[in-house]
């Protein structure tokens, strides 16, 4: 079933004469991976912009179960339908893991009231332990961070998780561990899971793949 | 609630940049606290001496005026015409009064009676001035070595005096209270009749005449007096206080009428009715030559220097306002940049735009409520003595001011004989309500201050376009 339509998507950053996204349509299922893959200033993370509702687009619409992004409150849309795993991280530096965590779940609003159990919950799910979850995210490693980062996009319990190159920092085993996340995300947890990737590895988990190029967006294959 | 939790915890996350705002914050609140300390307290006195020197009006004749009439200094007599009791009990029932306070008072000689202190050298003293006046009746003249005073009762209010057992206060025609050593001097008691004569000089036709009047008082009360004897250090029995005889105003005004000296203090509702008052007595028949004025030169003796206190005061909060506002203003631009990517963090994480900016003036309001805890108690601990030290300087101003003007005003010639008035060397700073509710409003403009730059970033910036920046 389709969470998620992109229709005749059309993306140009104000200012700029580049015309970023042409006409894109794409259609996004609970309980698989797409992967989108393509050159650097393809169109990639903007697609993704768009779909998490950090960007409006020029033209065309995105449909979220049914509703036009447009007609949706941006941030509840945020804030409880979509989770986002950026490629920069983009944590609360000088809060710990668990506090990044907790205050997420109260941005959502999360009635839970033992939110930071829920969060060490969370975190320990994505291979993070007590003691470094109390830990600042300032003096976690770039793995450690992507966790913490995936599990604060996991911590509103969203339809749709948005990954932006989410292993690009990573070594190799690390984004064994997180690739293993994101898998178990879809096919477990039924979650409708896109990434942004240049990696091949990444690709090859994914259920779909598509490629951008010049502002494009074409079905590649499924896995 | 997480907004104020998240606010809490972010206060402890970024500590160097929170003390730095905190100092600048407590260093303006510890001064406006002084300074609002020391304006309220100030202002409630200025305005309490403002009421008692605005409100009592003086009825004196205008000397510079009346000096300026050549035929007084060549001797035909003045021009001015003089108030009677009457006017001035007159005078007393304007609309414009709060309450009047007229008293009388006139030199007279025991008949058959002998004051307290009485003896051959104040007769020749006396005698004395009438002969330097070149006085040809001196044998008629009749010396005074009492005086009867008419509705002079403030002394028994303010306690010096005390009426004895079984006496009491005048309050029909010809009835008076003496003091104890009068009437132990005498072996008077109450219900005695005392004789009193009086002489009034006149001048007519260059010549002096000589007026004597005789007044028979019964005794109604005996006080025992606690003032000093003499005010002076002339012992003259009409100067000792133990000789005065006191009776009602109307006694006064019924025996002596005209020829006795007249003290009218009258207290205005408001003293901004003193020009209508003005035109009243005009109305009534106040000569021309006669002032009417409040002590505005006491008023600004007393309260001068606090007046200067207060300004100064305002003007140092003023500015330490300004500055202060300028540095919060500046390290909030600097802190921005920090500040502009949390922002976009929880933007992105779908926290609304004004609960981002509720959290950021939350926690300003947080270290502006520590900072005014501590600025309430450092201010309060030196507000007394910063305002001693300031008010020190002013009376020091002050004294020499009065020095530079005394001179000028030995020149100059008009108006009563000024009272000897102190300026205020202490003021009582404290911290009222009024102070607390002045403080807190300038402590919530500091906060909201302090945080309307990173305020302005959340409404401004969308926050992909942070973090874009960021990363």
């Amino acid at each position: 079933m389709n969470i998620l339509s992109v229709k005749n998507v059309t993306y140009q950053y104000e200012g700029a004469k580049k015309v970023v996204l042409k006409n894109v349509n794409a259609e996004f299922s609970n309980g698989k991976i797409y992967t989108i893959v393509g050159k650097s200033g393809s169109g990639k993370s903007t697609l993704l912009s768009l779909v998490a509702g950090l960007h409006v687009c020029s033209s065309g619409e995105i449909i979220y179960k049914g509703t036009n992004l447009k007609d949706l409150d941006r941030d509840h849309y945020r804030a409880k339908s979509i989770g986002v795993i950026f490629q920069g991280f983009n944590l609360l530096t000088n809060a710990t893991a668990v506090e990044n965590i907790m205050l997420s779940m109260s941005i959502s609003g999360n009635r839970e009231k033992n939110k930071k159990e829920c969060a060490y919950d969370l975190l320990e799910k994505v291979g993070i332990d007590r003691e470094t979850a109390g830990r600042k995210v300032l003096k976690m490693s770039g793995g450690e961070q992507q966790r913490v980062g995936i599990a604060r996009a996991l911590s509103n319990n969203p339809d749709i998780v948005i990954a932006d190159e989410p292993t690009g920092n990573l070594d190799s085993d690390t984004e064994t561990a997180v690739l293993n996340i994101l898998t178990s995300l879809a096919h477990d947890e039924g979650k409708c899971v896109i990434i942004a990737t240049h990696s091949k590895k990444v690709t090859s988990i994914a259920d779909e793949i598509w490629g951008i190029n010049d502002g494009r967006l074409l079905f590649v294959k499924h896995s | 609630m997480y907004i104020f939790v998240n606010a809490l915890k972010n206060i402890g996350r970024k500590k160097g940049r929170n003390i730095l705002m905190g100092i600048i914050i407590l260093i303006t609140i510890t001064v406006s606290i002084v300074s609002l300390c020391i304006n309220n307290t100030t202002n409630s006195i200025i305005d309490d001496y403002k009421l008692r020197f605005g409100s009592e009006v003086t009825i004196a004749p205008d000397m510079t005026k009346v000096m300026s009439i050549s035929d007084i200094l060549s001797g035909e007599g003045s021009k001015v015409m003089p108030t009677s009791p009457e006017q001035y009990l007159d005078f007393a029932k304007s609309q414009y009064l709060k309450e009047s306070v007229i008293t009388a008072t006139t030199g007279v000689a025991g008949d058959g009676i002998k004051a307290v202190d009485e003896d051959e050298n104040s007769n020749i003293m006396g005698r004395a001035v009438l002969s330097g006046a070149g006085s040809s009746v001196e044998d008629d003249y009749i010396m005074p070595t009492m005086n009867l005073n008419g509705n002079q009762w403030d002394e028994f209010k303010e306690g010096y005096r005390k009426l004895m057992d079984g006496g009491e206060m005048p309050k029909n025609d010809n009835e008076c209270i003496i003091s104890k050593e009068l009437a132990d001097l005498n072996n008077l008691e109450i219900g005695d009749k005392i004789k009193l004569k009086s002489s009034i000089v006149s001048i007519e036709n260059n010549e002096q005449k000589i007026k004597n009047i005789n007044v028979e008082l019964t005794i109604t009360g005996i006080f025992i007096d606690a003032t000093e004897e003499y005010s002076s250090p002339f012992k003259i029995s009409s100067l000792n206080r133990r000789n005065e005889i006191l009776t009602t105003i109307d006694t006064m005004i019924n025996n002596f009428g005209s020829m006795m000296r007249v003290n009218a203090k009258y207290y205005l509702k408001n003293p901004s009715m003193l020009k209508e008052f003005e035109t009243e007595l005009r109305a009534k028949g106040l000569d021309e030559y006669y002032l009417v004025r409040t002590d505005e030169a006491g008023y600004q003796k007393v309260v001068g220097p606090v007046e200067g206190l207060r300004k100064i005061s305002l003007t140092f909060m003023i500015i330490v306002l300004i500055f202060g506002a300028v540095i919060l203003m500046v390290l909030s631009s600097i802190a921005i940049r920090e500040r502009k990517y949390e922002i976009g963090v929880l933007r992105a994480m779908g926290m609304k735009k004004n609960k981002v900016a509720l959290g950021l003036w939350i926690e300003m309001l947080i270290i502006t409520a520590f900072c005014l805890i501590l600025g309430f108690v450092v201010g309060s601990v030196v507000a007394q003595p910063i305002s001693d030290m300031l008010l020190a300087g002013q009376i020091e101003s002050a004294k020499i001011a009065a020095q530079q003007g005394g001179m000028m005003a030995g020149i100059a010639l008009g108006g009563p004989i000024e009272k000897e008035l102190i300026p205020l060397e202490q003021v009582d700073v404290s911290v009222g309500m009024d102070t607390i509710i002045e403080i807190a409003i300038i402590a919530l403009f500091l906060a909201s201050l302090a945080s309307i730059v990173a305020i302005v970033k959340v409404i401004k910036y969308e926050p992909i376009k942070i973090l874009m920046e960021r990363n």
